[in-house]
């Protein structure tokens, strides 16, 4: 990782502003909090933060109406507007206000006005639909005239021209929302014994809602009833049901009057409601085009006062912070143009500060690398300065991938999905999908690109195929002059099923085949277990490379932090322990392929019976090369020598250094030295405040650092928690070089299910198609194709893909990272207007 | 419905929302946060310091300046937003009880519409007030009524509280004592059948809730009984009242009804170990506790320990209940500091 200062900035008040924008727009200084115990409202400049919000809250204000009115998303056009001063900022919070109030005005305005629409509208529907329902009375009158039914009392008193003696009848008539009838009718029953009679339809036309904007389906009622106390009790439920009520005259003629009055009042208030939503969408459209614009600059001003009330202000604003030391000059210039925008002549003061606090972790990473960085990330955050996986993890990482999605045509296709995404990606960042699948397909495209491309490597080399293999320099393995020897004939070709093939006689001893597994295997019978022994070897070979590679890494961190004890203690008995057993392992599995071949195949011992035998002692009837016995005992004794090394060394060297510094130090424990140069050290910042830091510390830093050893941070030291730590590493490392072998196992295993899953799928599916001789076969073919290719790429592309991209995971996060790999650190996140913006933007 | 309701079976229709109850539940405002809201000097600094605490920006597009009642009426949007999501989402018997739950607030909103409707306000202006739970299609109709009777009949036959209301029909009309008879009487049978209803659904749900229902039955004998001290209710009719679920019941509640000032009430609780600590920490002088925010304090005991059980519904009722308290505090807090009168901004009961 890079190497980080803190820094210490002493910022006028003038031009505090100019510069925080400035390292915003950067984005190299990761600003530390110096009144944590300071509430967020009692900060300095809160009151602008405040002033922020309010703004916000006005465009949001702004931009929820462009979209109700323009029915659109106001454009983003991507502009990265400068960070405004703060003088500028009280024109942007005046304009704001204009806009808003100008809004809430016309707002305001056209909800008068579309409420007058819609109580006109009502009344409209109001006229219309009663004079059917008077209509509908007449006639029902007239059909039941001379009836003296009580059923029909009720509806023929209802009409004007009614009866004379019966008392009069009034009517209330208005406008209810659909929902509510059935509960407003049974209520008016209710309520009012059955007393009153009511009628209702629907508006066909649904209204709008002049809050809202919503459609509502609305009903026209009317209600019949009969004195004063029905008529309060009706008013009030029709009340309590949110129901319009609206005069209605009582003749005909009258209510024809009315309607058309109505109408023209329609038609004036709509013209007055065009020319306002005219005015709005003018206001709007205006606004629309900046809004996105004023949603970044208020963002910016935000950020940089949230960043101010990080700092400590006292007669200069003083910040703490980190940033990459190698970055330093460019913060420094960042300073000088943010002093220089705020037209004041006093520089700021960048000092780098001596502190014993551990600084962020910070990987300068590439759109390339950024993948597998993240892929180290996901585990934990290197250490400060630790050595960072993610470089090796760079190749191993889609390597290991292929060992196990050995397939070239698989790998094509991988290979082709990927490049078409970093070939568009421009196109696609730019689109910015929400969709999170595909962001992070999108993100890992640089790995699916190695992971295709080393497919097809491993594909070529297990000559495979979508299960197939290609036969492209022409198998080694031949009948032709074996034809004498083995007495095979044409015939014996055509009726026997399998021929046992000696390779004594049918393999070109010559010339094997030039790249990979012979093409010849993919038709033998006893491919699997052909394959199985080969790849297992593999598996064994890669991982043990791959942890003894982890155990080295493990070695420049120990130089790299200068502690000789632990190399000593830990990485040498580490890698002794592994060589002797795995390592060994691997040789032998090397000194087997070389010394026997197709003579004397059928004697070669078993490996792992050898192994276990190594551990029993017992001797071996067929030796793989002389002094084997003497060898491995050795080894062995080296191996079991390690076990205690590792467990006791450290813990017993610790003991005896802390003895004697006790001794030295004549009853001054380790504590009190650290508080002495802890208060040394505040001293020194005292004398950097006052002076401005004109004063530099490198005099007296030497010696703080020198204390500051490994060891001391361990005290008070106790020997028991050493002990018990060193006992779970060394059983914890012992174990673990047996099982991670094992688990390295998963390249061979995954590698067989992938092969016999596409193979399985060929056999199955695509060669229904491929058996039948007569032309009905392509048509079969045509059809069976879909299925092949669509569970080609769904199960084995992706399944299988994902599976063995999981295992690559747990593979470098535990066999790997766990030899070497604390991941203890803290990312470095700098204050950057481009990554607070973007994450807003969503 | 007792046997299933335990252990895995429970998650296969209410695991997802008890999840979400109880990350609801990690959003209540703990003790340190209630220091830093004690320390605001304005409103304004309240709601930087609930913008960094769950609520986010749940007051973000509110203009300035801000108002108590702003702030009231946001807190408990945002809690009904939370319990309608919920009740959406739940399916027999948790859906029916949480319509449980919801019943005690349309008893409040009832006797709210109908005390207001008694002193001429207007439905439209009393409706805002009424709390969105107990909120019910019939209820604005209820100027329309004027005896008891009427009520039952026109109004609340609809709604669920009507097996409530059968016993409040006798009732002559609508005055001030009477409506809190209704509303006694309506609550004390609410009680009774919420508790029938989870003993129904048994198990852990059984235990939680009817420890709570029974502490708020008898919470509610005990006011009843204080409040009555000097006002023309016969300690007959005032017996009716006392809802029968709690601990006091038999023996507690009839010395309840013999007693006539409160050392009487206080000796009956002395029987009783947990009311007994209640009494003792409460007085009315400057600096004690009031009896009321005691009570308050150990509903909310009460309500925290029910989230230490798993697989059962009290966690729902819990949550509501405890969030109401929350948004008292708030408020409390917020009034405080408006009307700049700080001696007692510090009576808010912490949750956690």
């Amino acid at each position: 990782s890079e190497e980080m200062s803190r820094i210490q900035m002493f910022l006028q008040h003038d031009s505090a502003y100019a510069c925080v924008a400035e390292f915003g727009e950067l984005g190299l200084v990761e600003f530390s909090d110096l009144n944590e115990n300071v509430n967020e409202f009692q900060r300095k400049y809160i009151n602008e933060v405040r002033r922020c919000d309010e703004m916000e809250r006005k465009l949001r204000y702004i931009e929820k109406e462009c979209r109700k009115a323009l029915n659109a998303v106001p454009p983003d056009n991507g502009e990265n507007p400068d960070t405004p001063m703060p003088s500028e900022m009280f024109n942007l919070e005046l304009t704001f206000e204009k806009l808003e109030n100008e809004l809430k005005e016309v707002n305001s305005n056209k909800e008068t006005l579309m409420k007058n629409k819609l109580e006109l509208t009502e009344l409209k529907h109001i006229l219309r639909k009663t004079q059917t329902f008077f209509d509908e009375a007449h006639l029902t009158l007239g059909s039941t005239t001379g009836s003296e039914s009580s059923s029909t009392s009720l509806l023929s008193a209802e009409a004007p021209v009614g009866d004379q003696h019966a008392p009069k009848f009034g009517f209330i008539a208005g406008v209810i929302v659909r929902e509510r009838v059935p509960s407003f009718e049974r209520m008016l029953w209710r309520a009012c014994r059955g007393n009153v009679f009511l009628r209702q339809t629907e508006i066909e036309t649904p209204l709008e809602d002049p809050v809202t904007g919503d459609e509502v389906n609305k009903c026209v009622f009317i209600i019949f009833f009969q004195g004063e106390q029905l008529k309060t009790k009706v008013r009030k439920i029709c009340e309590g049901y949110k129901a319009t009520m609206y005069p209605c005259p009582d003749t005909q003629a009258e209510r024809r009057e009315m309607s058309m009055g109505v109408m023209t009042r329609i038609e004036d208030i709509q013209t007055v409601l065009s020319q306002t939503e005219e005015h709005q969408t003018r206001i709007l459209s205006n606004s629309a085009r900046n809004i996105r614009l004023w949603f970044r600059k208020v963002k910016k001003i935000k950020a940089v006062y949230h960043t101010l009330n990080l700092c400590n202000i006292q007669k200069a604003i003083i910040a703490e912070g980190w940033c990459p030391s190698a970055d330093i000059d460019r913060v420094h210039l960042a300073a000088r143009r943010g002093t220089e925008r705020s037209g004041t002549d006093i520089p700021a003061i960048i000092n780098k500060m001596d502190t014993r606090k551990i600084p962020p972790t910070y990987h300068k990473t590439n759109k390339f690398t950024h993948g597998y960085q993240a892929i180290v990330d996901a585990y934990g955050i290197a250490d400060y300065l630790e050595i960072n996986p993610a470089p090796f993890t760079l190749i191993t990482f889609p390597f290991l991938f292929a060992v196990m999605f050995g397939d070239c045509g698989h790998g094509t296709i991988m290979f082709l999905f990927a490049l078409w995404m970093v070939w568009n990606e421009k196109k696609i960042a730019a689109e910015k999908s929400t969709n999170e699948i595909w962001m992070i397909l999108f993100n890992g495209r640089y790995i699916i690109l190695l992971m295709g491309l080393f497919s097809i490597y491993t594909g070529l080399l297990y000559n495979d195929c979508f299960s197939k293999s290609l036969n492209i320099f022409g198998s080694s393995w031949s009948l032709a002059d074996t034809y004498t020897t083995m007495d095979i004939t044409n015939n014996t070709l055509a009726t026997t099923a399998t021929i046992q093939l000696n390779p004594k006689y049918t393999f070109d001893t010559g010339s094997p085949y030039p790249l990979g597994i012979d093409p010849i295997w993919n038709i033998a019978q006893n491919q699997i277990v052909f394959l199985n022994s080969y790849k297992m070897k593999l598996s064994v070979i890669l991982g043990v490379t791959q942890m003894i590679f982890g155990v080295l890494l493990s070695f420049s961190n120990h130089t790299y932090f200068k502690r000789p004890l632990n190399v000593i203690s830990e990485f040498v008995p580490q890698l002794l322990f592994l060589c002797a057993i795995m390592g060994y392992l691997v040789v032998m599995i090397f000194t087997k392929w070389l010394i026997f071949d197709s003579e004397d195949s059928a004697i070669a011992p078993s490996l792992l019976i050898t192994l276990i035998d190594m551990f029993l002692f017992k001797t071996h009837i067929l030796p793989l090369f002389s002094g084997q016995q003497v060898v491995e005992t050795l080894l062995l004794i080296v191996a079991v020598v390690c076990v205690p090394w590792m467990l006791l060394m450290k813990p017993l060297t610790l003991w005896m250094r802390n003895k004697n510094l006790l001794k030295t130090n004549q009853g001054l424990t380790v504590r009190n030295v650290r508080t002495v140069i802890h208060s040394r050290e505040e001293r020194v910042n005292i004398v950097d405040e006052d002076e401005l830091g004109v004063g530099t510390s490198d005099d007296v830093d030497g010696d703080i650092k020198g204390d500051l050893d490994e060891e001391v941070e361990d005290a008070p030291f106790e020997m028991s928690e050493v002990m018990i730590l060193s006992s779970i590493h060394t059983i914890e490392y012992c174990l673990s070089c047996i099982s991670h072998t094992a688990s390295y196992l998963r390249l061979w295993a995954l590698s067989l299910a992938h092969a016999e899953l596409s193979e399985v799928l060929w056999n199955m599916v695509l060669r229904i198609g491929l058996v039948s001789s007569t032309y009905a076969g392509s048509v079969i073919t045509f059809m069976v194709f879909v299925g092949w290719a669509g569970a080609t790429i769904i199960i084995l592309l992706i399944m299988e893909g994902l599976s063995a991209f999981l295992h690559t995971l747990r593979l470098h996060w535990v066999e790997f990272q766990s030899k070497f790999y604390h991941g203890d650190g803290r990312a470095f996140t700098p204050f950057s207007f481009s990554v607070i913006l973007d994450s807003s933007d969503d | 419905m007792g046997g299933g309701m335990s252990g895995p079976s429970f998650n296969i229709d209410n695991g997802y929302l008890e999840g979400l109850i109880r990350g609801f539940k990690n959003g209540i405002l703990t003790r340190n946060d209630y220091l830093n809201l004690v320390q605001c000097e304005t409103l304004e600094d309240l709601k930087v310091h609930l913008q960094s605490t769950d609520y986010g920006s749940f007051l973000a597009n509110e203009p300035g300046p801000l108002s108590v009642s702003v702030i009231d009426d946001k807190l408990r949007n945002k809690l009904v937003l939370e319990f309608q999501h919920i009740r959406n989402q739940s399916v027999e018997p948790l859906s029916t009880f949480l319509d449980y739950i919801t019943y005690s607030y349309m008893i409040d909103n009832i006797v709210l519409l109908i005390t207001g409707t008694l002193h001429q306000r207007s439905i439209s202006e009393l409706a805002a007030k009424c709390h969105p739970l107990g909120i019910f299609e019939q209820m604005e109709a209820i100027g329309a009524v004027s005896t008891p009777a009427e009520l039952y009949n026109t109004i609340i036959v609809d709604t669920p509280l009507a097996p409530f209301f059968l016993d409040c029909i006798f009732v002559q009309d609508l005055d001030e004592m009477n409506i809190e008879i209704i509303r006694n009487t309506l609550y004390k049978n609410y009680l009774e059948e919420f508790h029938n209803f989870c003993q129904q659904i048994g198990g852990i749900t059984a235990d939680v809730m009817c420890e709570i229902l029974a502490f708020e039955a008898d919470r509610r004998a005990i006011i009843i009984t204080i409040n009555s001290f000097g006002t023309e209710l016969t300690k007959d009719d005032r017996s009716k009242l006392y809802p029968c679920c709690g601990k006091l019941h038999p023996e507690g509640l009839s010395a309840l009804a013999r007693s006539d000032d409160y050392d009487q009430v206080r000796a009956v609780a002395d029987y009783y170990a947990e009311y007994k600590v209640l009494f003792e920490g409460a007085g009315n002088n400057p600096g004690d506790k009031t009896l009321e925010d005691k009570l308050f304090e150990h509903e909310v005991k009460l309500n925290v320990f029910s989230f230490l059980q798993q697989f059962h519904f009290g966690v729902f009722y819990s949550f509501i209940k405890l969030k109401e308290q929350e948004i008292r505090n708030i408020i409390w807090i917020s009034e405080c500091v408006a009307q700049r009168h700080r001696t007692k901004i510090d009576n808010y009961i912490p949750i956690f």
